[in-house]
């Protein structure tokens, strides 16, 4: 621990990390903290079960047709699958309330929406609907994605080497570099990783990066770690190179 | 309107095993233990019944389709925070709050191992979270079901963003004291 202030300041937004309430901006910086700083990630480690917890105290009463309603609507959704152990009774229940239910949709449909202007309108919002379900899936993906980096990056069971300005973390499949303080490159460079894959004899090039302002970067190495014998670190040109042309700044074999 | 009474929980734990299995009797029983809890975040945090009644049927059906998602430990802290994760997404993409407003959460670990968690329930959560002075519990509340960042809460209250952080961090650090002690007991 360095005691500085600075330091108080960082376990202060590791707190707020832990309860969810950090923008995006602060919580990547939050996370280059927490891979290199132990005391961090403890303090993250201790808090963040009491934060879980709390969601236990929000079961609310639901008034019974709204929820034999959405009873009905998720054991539909899960019936194809789920029929041969539930038994085809209750099942077959399920399926005929959602067929009654859409026949009747279908009907009332059918015969109010008779003019071309609700059709229209209808169409409209058909589309808007799509379009926001489509917006809604893109950005669940995009958020599962990073949650998924996170989960590898904080996981118990992730392997840790310690490298110059930080760490190769491997969590099953996926490895990631994740460094701070690296200096500024001159312009026209650029950081590039490579790999070295099991009884491969060169290195094959990987991801350019540039860290951020505070020299942290976090990277994904687009390779299957359990292939790879080891990683490496180099400073290139911009645009990367085929074969390193700089000594590494560093070279990790993966146990 | 009739309402239903507060559920008991049965071992989400237990029934994740079996609902592995795509034995649909145990999601069943699942469904009727924490869709309450589940509509009950999404409520909380989207402020719409109808909302929060799609999200809940979305949660429940993420469970039946990647149940390894899950693994071991406190099964309604878990999906609590999957549905918490689930209505952030919901107000980032229907832009329905300034993204500015809306903060990230960390990852939903698979496995829970910390022994408060295995153990703990909502009355222990009640008790210990009344424990706080308002002064911590409300920053803390407002972070978690407000669905908003630490900058927004010291914006709504007129409090010091330093002193909010402080007081997030300090309520945070007594709350796993009091959940510690009750477990314990």
């Amino acid at each position: 621990m360095n005691g500085a202030p600075e330091h108080d300041a960082m376990l202060d937004l590791v707190a707020v990390a832990a309860l969810g309430s950090l923008p995006a901006d602060e919580l990547r910086i939050v996370t280059l903290h927490l891979a290199t700083c132990a005391e961090c990630r403890a303090e993250y480690d201790l808090l963040r079960p009491a934060t879980d917890a709390i969601g236990l105290i929000a079961e609310e009463p639901i008034d019974t047709l709204r929820s034999a309603r959405m009873k009905k609507r998720v054991l539909a959704a899960i019936a194809p699958a789920a029929g041969a152990r539930r038994g085809s009774s209750a099942a077959g229940l399920v399926w005929s309330a959602s067929l009654v239910a859409a026949a009747a949709v279908v009907f009332a449909l059918v015969s109010t929406v008779q003019d071309i202007r609700l059709r229209s309108d209808l169409a409209n919002a058909q589309r808007t609907s799509a379009q926001l379900q489509t917006r809604v899936a893109e950005t669940q993906q995009t958020n599962e994605n990073e949650r998924d980096m996170l989960a590898d990056l904080f996981a118990g069971n992730a392997k840790r080497y310690a490298v110059p300005n930080g760490e190769v973390i491997a969590r099953g499949s996926h490895v990631y570099f994740a460094l701070r303080t690296l200096p500024t490159l001159p312009k026209g460079k650029v950081y590039q990783a490579w790999t070295l894959a099991k009884g491969a004899k060169a290195v094959a090039p990987s991801v350019t990066f540039t860290p951020n302002g505070s020299g942290s970067a976090v990277v994904e190495l687009p390779a299957n770690a359990t292939s790879l014998a080891a990683v490496a670190l180099s400073v290139e040109p911009e645009g990367g190179s085929k074969a390193p042309t700089s000594k590494p700044t560093f070279i990790q074999p993966l146990s | 309107m009739r309402r239903e009474a507060r559920g008991v929980m049965e071992d989400g734990a237990r029934l994740m095993e079996r609902v592995r299995a795509r034995d649909g009797a145990a999601f069943e029983r699942l469904y009727d233990s924490y869709h309450r809890l589940v509509f009950g975040v999404a409520l909380r945090m989207l402020g719409d019944a109808t909302m929060a009644e799609d999200l809940t049927q979305s949660v429940f059906l993420k469970v039946w389709s990647s149940p390894d998602a899950f693994r071991d430990g406190n099964f309604g802290a878990w999906i609590a925070r999957v549905a918490r994760n689930r209505a952030l997404d919901v107000l980032r993409s229907r832009s329905l709050r300034d993204e500015s407003e809306i903060p990230t959460d960390l990852a939903e670990p698979s496995v829970l191992d910390d022994t408060v968690f295995t153990r703990i329930n909502s009355e222990h959560v009640r008790r210990a979270l009344s424990a706080l002075p308002d002064e911590q519990r409300s920053p803390i509340e407002m972070g978690f079901f407000g669905g908003i960042t630490h900058e927004e809460i010291a914006k709504r209250t007129g409090i010091p963003l330093g002193t909010i952080k402080t007081r997030i961090r300090t309520g945070l650090r007594k709350l796993r004291v009091e959940l510690d002690g009750a477990v314990s007991r």
